[in-house]
């Protein structure tokens, strides 16, 4: 990252992101209008904590979609982590025990996975599909009903009134900075983008992708754990809408379904874009109902952007 | 003049067979079902298997469109939610003077199909990735459908449908007839037309069609249709064979549509396989899961079973379908 050359490559990787950040931003003023209390340290940090979830497991997500993968087993890995973060907290391995209870389950699930998709060669939506099932049903064997519990400090100290959330999500962006920046990291977009060159010129494909599966499962299941920690219990089932929407939110930011395409930065301003709108929606007093179908139309509006405003120009 | 012909495919060799995937799919089921039924009495029994067939039959439907996207390169995520909307639909659309039923039915195909061509369009004209398209769309419809449904079940008054549910024609129930008739169909229209040929040319390389004069707008619309109506198809049998229907009957099928299809044989990457593979894949899928049922295991259990066979049957017939 030598002086003369980081900006540029900057400029260029945020080309066709200025129009999801300028939709963004009209969401937050839109948003920020609605509901003056944004604006407050409380504001802030309800609504980081209402975001961060999404935002890690959109990362997760664009993680893989940035070697070519896909993952479905998002929401099951998000109900795991939950439930494990919910019923060791309280036990003797206590809060740090917990957390790397939680994060040592993703790491593996999230390698298991990858290890069975890129070795065995078999292709990664069916394979994350089938394992989907697995993880869901070790998460109704661990707790079968919602229940468990986490101590209510930390619960505080996470989704209290401050904007803990906040710092954790700039903590994830600056950590992916620095995983881009090594050897695994570099071979990322490598591998995505064209996995024989990549091959051909020494990159070590295999790794790095198995490397962003279990990274994938372990964004996840932290992103269960904070959903523990703010609702104080683990639920089996609480993941399963964010297999869907982490796809959406790291579409809407840009990333590519072929690899290679795309970067972190709209990833997370995708989760952002759905989360505010998500929130907004909800303070026009829209029923859950009318969100469905207003959520639908946004994406397809969203996604479809670029592309009419391509044949204009062609015009 | 007559070896000109002959090498037109290759020579029959039994061998080959072993190769094919459909066939070894087919192989499969027929050996779960041996063992099942001597391992478990009454699992063999003519009226289980017939009633395995029945469910299967709603699978296999749903799957003939899927296995069509899937050849010609996209996904359709958006068929759970179309098999709902066609299970509330015909009954909220019971026209009078329709002594028959026949007219809903009718017109909640075509509400199907329009559904599709939307899909369609979306992902021909504005370019939007299959998967995002279908999802959206999916989202959409499930507001809509809470919106004219809410949450009750709604039960059909449709004589069409009762027929459907409930009729057996020398003791084979309507709905694996109608199966057995739309099969033949998608099989035909996939391997000896020359839409079916157009299908595995998108597949496999989208731009190279374009390039030798397929109208690639036209032909993933029509496909994306193919895909609404047997959905809807699906979701008329659902309903017959249910009696009512309610917001969320058509969500396990999503899932299913999609094991079906890649456990037959068929690439998820698009351009190669063939539905004569997803129908085994739909009976594995039905099997597996009463398999599982019998065992009488937890919740829990249950899904890690399902979840492990599905990778285990993966690694006997999907291999290579990223090695092309």
């Amino acid at each position: 990252m030598n002086g003369t050359l980081y900006w540029p490559a900057q400029r260029q990787r945020n080309r066709g992101l200025y129009g999801l950040f300028a939709v963004v931003l009209a969401f937050l003023a839109l948003y920020a209008y609605l509901f003056p209390g944004l604006l407050s340290v409380a504001g802030v940090s309800k609504f980081a904590q209402s975001w961060l979830p999404l935002a890690l497991v959109s990362m997760a997500q664009a993680i893989l979609m940035l070697t070519g993968g896909i993952s479905l087993a998002i929401g099951a890995t998000v109900s795991l982590g939950a439930v494990i973060a919910a019923t060791t907290m309280t036990g003797p391995l206590g809060v740090p025990g917990g957390i790397a209870a939680v994060a040592v389950a993703g790491l593996a699930i999230g390698a298991f996975c990858g290890v069975i998709a890129i070795r065995l060669r078999l292709p990664a939506i069916i394979v994350t599909l089938a394992a989907a099932f697995i993880i869901a049903g070790m998460a109704l064997l661990i707790l079968p009903r919602p229940g468990g519990a986490i101590p209510g400090w930390f619960s505080d100290r996470l989704a209290g009134n401050t904007p803990d959330a906040l710092y954790l999500l700039v903590g994830a962006a600056l950590l992916w900075k620095l995983y881009l920046a090594t050897p695994l990291g570099l071979s990322l977009y490598a591998a995505g983008e064209n996995p024989v060159g990549a091959y051909r010129a020494g990159v070590p494909v295999d790794a790095a992708r198995i490397m962003a599966y279990a990274l994938s499962g372990l964004l996840s299941a932290l992103a269960g754990l904070f959903i523990a920690a703010q609702t104080g219990s683990g639920d089996p089932v609480i993941g399963q809408a964010f297999t869907l929407n982490s796809i959406a939110a790291a579409v809407l930011g840009g990333v590519g379904f072929l690899g290679g395409r795309g970067t972190m930065r709209g990833a997370i301003a995708g989760s952002l874009l759905l989360s505010v709108m998500i929130n907004v929606m909800f303070f026009l007093g829209f029923s859950p109902v009318a969100q469905y179908v207003a959520q639908g139309l946004i994406i397809i509006v969203a996604v479809a952007l670029p592309e009419v405003s391509r044949w204009r120009r062609a015009v | 003049m007559k070896d000109a012909k002959s090498t037109r495919f290759p020579p029959w060799r039994p061998a080959a067979l072993l190769r094919n995937r459909a066939f070894l799919t087919l192989l499969i089921v027929v050996l779960v079902w041996i063992v099942a039924g001597l391992a478990k009495p009454g699992f063999g029994s003519y009226g289980h298997l017939r009633y395995l067939l029945e469910l299967a039959a709603v699978i296999g439907l749903v799957a003939i469109g899927q296995t069509y996207v899937v050849i010609a390169g996209g996904i359709d995520l958006s068929v759970g939610a179309i098999v709902t909307v066609s299970a509330v639909g015909v009954p909220l659309v019971a026209l009078s003077g329709d002594s028959s039923g026949a007219l809903a039915v009718l017109f909640i195909l075509a509400a199907a199909t329009g559904i599709g061509i939307l899909n369609g369009l979306g992902v021909a004209y504005l370019r939007i990735h299959p998967m995002i398209m279908t999802l959206a769309m999916a989202t959409f419809l499930q507001g809509v459908l809470i919106l004219i449904a809410g949450g009750t079940a709604i039960s059909a008054q449709n004589p069409l449908l009762a027929w459907l549910g409930n009729a057996r024609l020398i003791g084979i129930p309507a709905g694996v007839i109608l199966w057995t008739a739309a099969s033949a169909i998608a099989l035909f229209v996939l391997h000896a037309t020359p839409f079916g040929a157009r299908l595995f040319a998108l597949g496999a390389n989208p731009i190279a069609s374009a390039l030798s004069g397929i109208n690639v707008r036209t032909n993933t619309m029509a496909v994306y249709a193919v895909s609404g109506l047997t959905a809807g198809l699906a979701g008329v049998l659902v309903l017959g064979m249910n009696g009512q229907g309610y917001v969320g009957i058509g969500d396990p099928y999503l899932l299913a549509s999609i094991a079906a299809v890649v456990l037959g044989g068929t690439s998820i990457l698009g351009g190669s396989g063939t539905y004569a593979g997803t129908i085994p894949g739909a009976i594995l899928l039905v099997t597996i899961t009463a398999l599982i049922t019998v065992v009488n295991a937890s919740a829990g259990w249950r899904s890690i079973l399902f979840g492990s066979l599905i990778l285990l049957l993966l690694l006997l017939s999907g291999r290579d379908s990223q090695r092309r």
